[in-house]
């Protein structure tokens, strides 16, 4: 009897472990949508999943579109410009099914080419979005196709054009601009790469 | 003829009486009404992100703390949480504990701050004093647990700095007791006072439409009927053990969010008292054990530039909502490739500028307040001084003004030359 009831226990965790988180839910339907994208699900150590999306610049408009219907009150949290060396990247924190706890958090990063730096607005799907955008297109240097407002957001007006202060390459800010940065003792050069 | 003939554009800031810190708003009026807003900032930047680029994980654990003094704490635990999360580190029990304690201690003082600015805003002096006053004793404890007032340095990469002991706990368990006398009257105060009630209500409404556009956060977002808490939709750390769930204005005054800046107002005060729950639990419920997992910085340094190889996310519920940190590493380096903080204040500026649109100018201080801003926090990112001007440093400054004092009045007596070394920079 009792080995009957532990496979059936057995059976039964199976069938809990197999109940697809709310994560792996929107991963899915991600994933189905956009063939081309690399969709995955990771948990860190606390046991909190986060789905990772890369996508390519031409569908990432409608990638944006596919989560505002998945869920409408879906939470742009945050975008992050940065430079990845030959590349430059915009990456999105978004958190949608909040209704309940946990809600999914949601990260989608496309990049361009450095030689061609342009991605799609998407400030007509969220448009908080407007104002990361202004912030990458002045500290890296990526051109938002077609957004409403172009102006910079943190930089003064005097600043000088074509430098981009996070980019690491020659279009960062130039050794002679720096004055030491508060630091107290002098550094040279930036990150390594 | 058309209207617009008569819309002036004025600007608002940076420097204004009326705002606790730089940042500028060009207001088009019409009238007193105002027609729009536009937002412009970068009157606080210290280039903290190009800073980062060229320190360790470590010392951007400091740096981050000094982004902001209301939320110090907030900054370093969040950054934190993100680099914890990129090299997979799980934190000793305790510590969680610990770190709910410290937070919750800080949104207090933080909530009790604002509530005062909003008060003093509207020209209600004895209620600024009232809060502020109950305000010290929060700091006081602050002090006796992290041994600071501001930037407490509790957290480390892997745990928290300080142990909270028997008589931490003693001050801590004092200073609830002696809350849970003021709270009833600061609560009184801010949801039955007929002034606060005149001026608050139906004020900068920000609709839930606007919240959700604009992403607004924390008591903002929630004052406008979005049911969000990042400590709570995170399932952060020990928080869900803790009982936490969102605070809406329904639970504090019975009726549907309005969105306007009473409904802000009444979410801090419910929030006061949840903290001060949460504290109490978080007494109760903490188990021994360990605080830290790394007992030295420099093992920290070390294990960290094996450890860190990705990208990790931190989201923490700091006291004006909900903060994000992005930190990405690669192996074998000290430092990390990107960080950057999102502050809440960053979508809620936005999100109040639509707001306050069809108000009278004479509300814009209070609207501006009500979101609780913190610009110092949201002016992080770029660096720089042109390559072609020259910084004045302190003793620069100092000449340039005994120059000035000379020339007003030559006949000037007394040795101006300062005394001590100053500030070595």
């Amino acid at each position: 009897m009792s080995e009957v009831n532990d496979n059936a226990n057995v059976e039964k965790a199976q069938e809990e472990v197999k109940e697809p988180t709310k994560a792996q839910r929107v991963a899915k339907a991600i994933a189905e949508r956009f063939p081309n994208a690399q969709v995955e699900v990771k948990t860190n150590k606390w046991g909190r999943e986060r789905v990772w999306v890369r996508i390519d610049r031409e569908s990432y408009r409608e990638l944006m579109r596919l989560i505002k219907t998945l869920d409408g009150e879906a939470h742009y949290s945050i975008g992050i410009e940065q430079d990845w060396g030959n590349e430059l990247g915009f990456l999105s924190h978004l958190v949608i099914y909040y209704d309940d706890a946990p809600a999914v958090s949601l990260i989608v990063d496309v990049h361009c080419p450095k030689d061609d730096p342009t991605l799609p607005d998407i400030s007509e799907v969220f448009p908080i979005a407007l104002q990361f955008e202004r912030e990458g297109m002045e500290m890296v240097g990526i051109d938002f196709e077609n957004a409403p407002d172009k102006r910079r957001l943190f930089l003064p007006d005097d600043f000088p054009e074509g430098i981009y202060p996070l980019r690491l390459d020659d279009k960062g800010v130039p050794e002679e601009m720096v004055h030491n940065a508060g630091h107290p003792y002098y550094l040279k050069g930036g990150a390594k790469k | 003829m058309t209207k617009v003939e008569y819309w002036v554009k004025i600007p608002f800031g940076p420097i204004h009486p009326g705002l606790e810190e730089p940042e500028k708003f060009i207001l088009t009026l019409d009238g007193e009404r105002i027609v729009d807003v536009d937002v412009k900032l970068g009157y606080n930047l210290r280039g903290i992100q190009w800073i980062a680029l060229r320190r360790n994980y470590v010392q951007i654990m400091y740096l981050a703390e000094r982004m902001c003094g209301i939320c110090s704490f907030s900054h370093n635990h969040t950054y934190t949480r993100a680099v914890e999360e990129a090299a997979g580190i799980e934190v000793p029990e305790r510590a969680e504990y610990i770190r709910v304690i410290v937070g919750e201690l800080e949104r207090i003082h933080s909530h009790l701050l604002n509530l005062g600015v909003l008060a003093h805003d509207i020209g209600y002096d004895t209620v600024l004093h009232l809060t502020w006053l109950a305000r010290e004793k929060v700091m006081d404890t602050l002090e006796a647990v992290a041994g600071n007032r501001v930037n407490y340095s509790m957290v480390t990469i892997g745990g928290v700095r300080r142990d909270i002991d028997e008589k931490r706990r003693r001050i801590i368990l004092d200073m609830i007791k002696y809350y849970k006398e003021v709270f009833p009257q600061i609560e009184d105060i801010f949801l039955h006072d007929p002034t606060i009630e005149a001026r608050f209500r139906d004020t900068a409404i920000i609709s839930k439409r606007v919240a959700l556009e604009q992403g607004a956060v924390g008591p903002t977002g929630r004052g406008s009927g979005i049911r969000d808490d990042a400590r709570w939709s995170e399932r952060l750390g020990v928080y869900p053990d803790l009982g936490i769930k969102p605070v809406m204005p329904q639970d504090i005054t019975g009726e549907r969010p309005r969105g306007d800046v009473f409904d802000r107002m009444a979410v801090r005060v419910g929030e006061l008292w949840q903290s001060l729950e949460l504290i109490e639990h978080a007494l109760d419920g903490m188990p021994d054990g360990k605080i830290k997992l790394f007992p030295k910085d420099n093992v920290l340094v070390a294990k960290l530039k094996l450890l860190v190889d990705g990208e990790g996310i931190g989201r923490y519920e700091a006291p004006r909502g909900e903060l994000v940190h992005y930190v990405r590493g690669k192996k074998g380096s000290d430092k990390p490739l990107r960080w950057k903080p999102r502050e809440p204040t960053f979508p809620n500026l936005f999100a109040v500028a639509e707001g306050v649109k069809g108000d009278q100018v004479a509300d814009f201080v209070v609207a501006v307040a009500s979101i609780d801003p913190c610009l110092s926090c949201t002016d992080r990112v770029a660096v720089i001084e042109n390559g072609k001007r020259r910084v004045l440093t302190e003793r620069d400054l100092l000449k340039a003004s005994i120059k000035k004092t000379r020339e007003i009045n030559p006949e000037i007596k007394g040795d101006p030359t300062p005394v001590g070394f100053g500030c070595s920079r």
